[in-house]
């Protein structure tokens, strides 16, 4: 079936088997960022933005995205133009394998979005569906809290 | 991966959706979040529904309480300041305590409320609150309390074409307060036991008190004898206490990966003592 979805701005018409997950539509159609954890809701590595929220793209189903809204890292910033958020967690260390990063990104975008000035602890709430086996954390609650502050209008 | 999928609807109606669901019978699958559904893998499906878009995704105030549309996702009944405060937040702790976030952001109020596990936390709210399910089928609409709806599983009280739309809420009447909490190894765990409790009346004497846990059994279930011990008397420690005394003997449950039957059991004393306390601090 073809699915119509706004990427990143971008309207698109993708081929579709209606079972599949929107994880394996989003993949295949090359948004690599959106990465295959756990496949089961547990991890948040495939965290994307639906209609500017943050959901597991491997709890929906590709045929659920019909006339939706999707942000995947690929449409927050480039290597020579970094998102604030991406920027600051280089600044922050808060990448070591990088597997959880863009879930992170998102799920961190979604609060900012929603939040500018988050306190810590919303920040942890935010993140509290992305798991990270690298880090401990430490830096990337710093890193958000780092973007929000630079972010500031 | 649904191996067998063909085509996905996207009724506009509850009528549309029920013809849909009529026509095709076990080859049809509902999805709302998709939480569950997206993870299903059951040859069977050839015909998806997605039924976000036929309305009922509000929450309205309706007479002493709110109207809960089935499409309201469980973080906007976590967040919605009204019921943050309704019946001292029960319902908005209860949808708050699912899982992590993006799954809240997805997950239904009516796919919750129908796909009850276990360990599902809402359902206990919904059972404390007597919430009344308004749910519509081929055959027309009717309403079903909490308790009816969950004396057995959900799938089997509805007939396959029927859908839920709504969750009824409603305060009892004079003074009230509710308490809810979960007992789970992280924040983003499945709960080893929930407990709900909704209490009217005053310290000094206790109208009615409903009391309702979770994860210990298939479904979640009320604790009636506890709940006699305080209708009509003082809600005093000892009474709270023994309530709390009750629950435990009545509690069915076993051991499962995350504890022992033996700590499950001591749990469930502990919460319900704790959560009645919490909820009787509140009235006067
Ligand atoms: C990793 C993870 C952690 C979770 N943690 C928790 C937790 O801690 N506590 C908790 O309570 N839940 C938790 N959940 C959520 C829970 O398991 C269910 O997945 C979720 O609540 C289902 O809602 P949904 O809207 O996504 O339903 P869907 O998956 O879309 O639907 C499931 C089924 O429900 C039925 N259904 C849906 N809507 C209706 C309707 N309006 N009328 C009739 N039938 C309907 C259909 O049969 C449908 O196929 C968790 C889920 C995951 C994946
Ligand atoms: S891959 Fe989706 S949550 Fe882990
Ligand atoms: S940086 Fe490796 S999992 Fe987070």
């Amino acid at each position: 079936m073809q699915i119509h979805v706004e990427v990143n701005g971008r309207t698109q018409t993708f081929e579709a088997m209606p079972g599949e997950s929107l994880l394996s539509l989003l993949r295949r159609e090359g948004y690599l960022s959106v990465k295959r954890g756990c496949e089961e809701g547990d991890c948040g590595a495939c965290t994307i933005l639906l209609d500017g929220r943050s959901v597991r793209a491997c709890l929906l189903l590709a045929a659920q995205a019909e006339g939706r809204r999707i942000t995947t890292v690929e449409g927050l910033g480039s290597i020579e133009r970094p998102h604030p958020l991406q920027q600051a967690f280089v600044d922050a260390g808060a990448v070591q394998c990088g597997f959880c990063t863009p879930g992170m990104i998102l799920s961190a975008k979604a609060l900012l979005d929603e939040t500018p000035r988050p306190d810590e602890g919303q920040v942890r709430e935010a993140l509290d569906g992305n798991l990270c086996r690298c880090t401990g954390y430490k830096k990337i609650i710093e890193a958000v809290l780092l973007a929000a502050q630079r972010m500031k209008p | 991966m649904l191996p067998n999928a063909k085509t996905c609807h996207y009724p506009r109606t509850p009528a549309e959706a029920i013809r849909i669901l009529k026509d095709s019978g076990p080859r049809a699958l509902i999805l709302a979040g998709g939480t569950t559904a997206a993870l299903s893998s059951d040859p069977k499906v050839e015909v998806l529904l997605d039924i976000t878009r036929l309305g009922h995704d509000g929450i309205q105030a309706a007479g002493r309480g709110f109207r809960i549309g089935c499409n309201a996702r469980l973080q906007e009944v976590a967040s919605f300041a009204p019921l943050r405060s309704f019946c001292t937040g029960l319902v908005a702790q209860a949808a708050g305590a699912v899982g992590s976030r993006p799954i809240r952001n997805a997950a239904t109020v009516g796919g919750n409320a129908v796909q009850v596990f276990r360990w599902s936390d809402p359902p206990v709210a919904w059972l404390a609150m007597n919430a009344r399910f308004e749910i519509e089928g081929p055959a027309g609409a009717r309403t079903v309390s909490a308790d009816e709806f969950y004396a057995r599983h959900p799938r089997q009280a509805l007939d396959g074409a029927e859908l839920v739309l709504g969750v009824h809420l409603e305060s009892p009447e004079g003074p009230h307060a509710g308490a809810f909490s979960k007992l789970a190894r992280t924040a983003f765990d499945l709960a080893m036991v929930d407990v709900a409790v909704l209490l009217s009346g005053s310290r000094k004497s206790c109208q009615e008190a409903r009391i309702a846990i979770g994860a210990t059994r298939t479904l979640p279930w009320r604790a009636t004898r506890a709940e006699e011990r305080l209708r009509g008397k003082p809600l005093s420690a000892e009474a709270l206490a023994e309530a709390a005394r009750l629950t435990r003997e009545d509690t069915q449950t076993a051991a499962d990966a995350r504890t022992s039957k033996e700590h499950r059991l001591h749990m469930v004393e502990v919460m319900v003592r704790r959560t009645l306390e919490r909820a009787a601090a509140e009235l006067r």
